[in-house]
């Protein structure tokens, strides 16, 4: 429980902050802002980086990016993964198969070198490092969806509603929607997380583009290169994506509890 | 352990035989599906050359007839599929050589690196596992169960800096004299086994704790199998199937960890390659190590699978 609150408070914390990043931080994110690797100050809270950038403006403003990159790649695997999951779970045999298989295919993929994969096919840039990543997660949310739908079609409120009369549309809506969503939820909560660690990862590896965009994985990575002469660099924005990433996981374990999947 | 008569019936051999074949069209498809997805891509493979000004359109042009890009896709298809069995990946975009010679290169490397934090994972793995579960209710099984999950939840990327800043930090302060060949080898391997172990270990816990409370466990009590090593025998045998595919799905996702931990350790290898191939659009490459890498993983969990046929005779009645 106190886990659960502590995530709550952490990820409001972030998406207020990034909601209103202009009014917290007094320097331009990408225009030098004083000496290079300044250590933190009264003027510079967080210090200054390699090119004598403002940090905590970085960090202020990179949530934006990290939390928009992640927030939509998880979102496509989501709306995608559990709408072909369902049109699979509903469909005939031989559809059903057809999908299972692809998505299969793509499982035989690792994630992350699936995205890799998508982001060598449509090059570099945090659009396509969003989408590789969303699109990498369909068909593992997919297959979820799919068996979880199966299950719920198995069960006997859905052959009672089937022998008064209810149309498959009816059923959907009324009784496999509303059964599912609980556990999707869950599980949409996990993707979150993975989908935030692939997008940093992928910033941080280069893929995102531009580095002189606020962003936490590429800030990580930048600070890299300065660890013995300004640990803070690289360590304040990798503290930042674990503390998002620990708190998804945070959030989507203790509801998982709550409704026993 | 599986009976005799069942391991050696044809039904046994099927299903393996089946299982294998299985993993092979899974890796054909993927290796298509790469293949394609290569291809399809907005831009053709030498317009990067070109939009960077590394070649004149002349040049771009030998360039993609000697790649063979001029042609129909089908027959490019056929060609690199018929490639394959021979080792032939195509050349580099850049410095046109083989591809296959460029990865065999760098192949030692990433190896070691693996290798290594595969045993590591291996040890932490049954140790956070195993102690996790037996001592679930004292303090130390929760230690190690939180322990298990912090490497699950923190990412490689972070975890991977501060070790390295920790031990620079280290190094130069000259309180340890680490040799450069164990920095440069086995702290990213601890650092890629930690991350990979907690995945594992919860899957080992979870089967132990179940099967410390099925009747055949309590059965096994009940006949006086003493307490200790051969008790927790019966509760871990058949918690290991799910764990053993588990393990082999974390060796192929080695790749994929050595991607990043290379990068973070300055480390040659694949996965720098394959960051480096494709942020310069070196698209022979980038192509080779996928297909390599999706061909290892498909056919590795089909082993682990097979495997777990050994360990668990269900399985292997229900294909």
């Amino acid at each position: 429980m106190i886990r659960r609150i502590l995530a709550i408070i952490w990820l409001s914390t972030i998406l207020a902050v990034a909601a209103a990043a202009p009014l917290l931080t007094v320097y331009d994110p990408v225009q030098p802002a004083g000496g290079a690797l300044e250590s933190p100050s009264a003027i510079h809270p967080l210090g200054t980086d390699n090119l004598g950038r403002d940090v905590f403006s970085r960090l202020v403003y990179g949530s934006r990016m990290s939390l928009v990159m992640a927030g939509m790649a998880g979102a496509i695997a989501v709306v995608f993964g559990s709408l072909l999951g369902s049109w699979s779970a509903v469909s005939r045999r031989q559809v059903d198969a057809v999908l299972t298989w692809s998505g299969n295919v793509l499982l035989s993929i690792p994630g992350l070198l699936l995205a890799m994969l998508f982001v060598a096919s449509l090059g570099t840039g945090a659009l396509t490092v969003t989408l590789a990543v969303g699109i990498s997660a369909v068909p593992g949310y997919m297959r979820v969806a799919r068996t979880l739908m199966k299950q719920i079609r198995q069960e006997e409120y859905i052959l009672a509603a089937e022998a008064i009369g209810a149309s498959s549309l009816r059923i959907a809506w009324r009784h496999i929607i509303p059964n599912a969503r609980p556990r999707l939820q869950v599980l949409a909560t996990t993707q979150l997380a993975w989908s935030f660690v692939n997008t940093t990862t992928l910033s941080f590896l280069g893929f995102a583009g531009d580095p002189s965009t606020p962003e936490w994985g590429a800030m990580l990575n930048t600070g890299r290169g300065f660890l013995l002469q300004a640990p803070h660099l690289a360590l304040i924005p990798g503290l930042a994506i674990s503390l998002t990433i620990l708190a998804l996981h945070a959030l989507g374990t203790t509801s998982r509890s709550h409704t026993t999947i | 352990m599986v009976p005799i008569s069942y391991r050696r019936s044809s039904q046994f051999l099927i299903s393996i035989a089946r299982r294998l074949f299985e993993s092979l069209l899974t890796a054909w498809a993927a290796v298509t599906f790469t293949f394609l997805a290569l291809r399809m891509s907005a831009g053709d493979p030498v317009g990067v050359l070109l939009s960077r000004g590394l070649a004149s359109p002349a040049d771009a042009d030998a360039l993609r007839i000697q790649l063979g890009l001029n042609r129909p896709l089908a027959t490019q298809y056929v060609d690199f599929l018929s490639g394959l069995p021979g080792g032939d990946l195509g050349q580099s975009l850049y410095t046109s050589r083989p591809v296959a010679d460029i990865i065999l290169e760098q192949l030692p490397y990433t190896l070691a690196l693996a290798g290594l934090a595969l045993v590591i994972t291996l040890v932490l793995s049954v140790f956070l596992g195993i102690g996790a579960a037996w001592w679930q209710r004292k303090p130390v099984g929760r230690m190690l169960q939180s322990v298990s999950g912090t490497a699950i939840a923190l990412p490689v990327i972070f975890v991977g800096t501060l070790v390295l800043w920790a031990f620079r930090a280290i190094v130069t302060s000259g309180f340890l004299h680490l040799p450069p060949t164990g920095f440069q080898l086995f702290i990213p391997a601890l650092v890629l086994g930690f991350s990979n172990s907690g995945g594992i270990a919860w899957t080992l816990q979870a089967g132990i704790q179940e099967n410390m409370q099925a009747p055949f466990f309590l059965a096994a009590r009940a006949r006086g199998v003493r307490n200790g090593l051969p008790l927790l025998w019966h509760a871990l045998k058949p918690a290991l199937p799910p764990a053993v595919s588990l393990f082999a799905l974390e060796a192929s996702f080695l790749f994929t960890g050595t991607v990043v931990t290379e990068t973070i350790f300055a480390r040659p290898g694949l996965g720098r390659l394959l960051v480096q191939s494709i942020l310069d659009g070196d698209f022979p490459v980038a192509q080779g190590l996928v297909v390599v890498a999706a061909f290892v993983y498909t056919v590795s969990l089909g082993l682990a699978d097979i495997c777990s046929y050994f360990l668990d005779p269900r399985i292997g009645r229900e294909v």
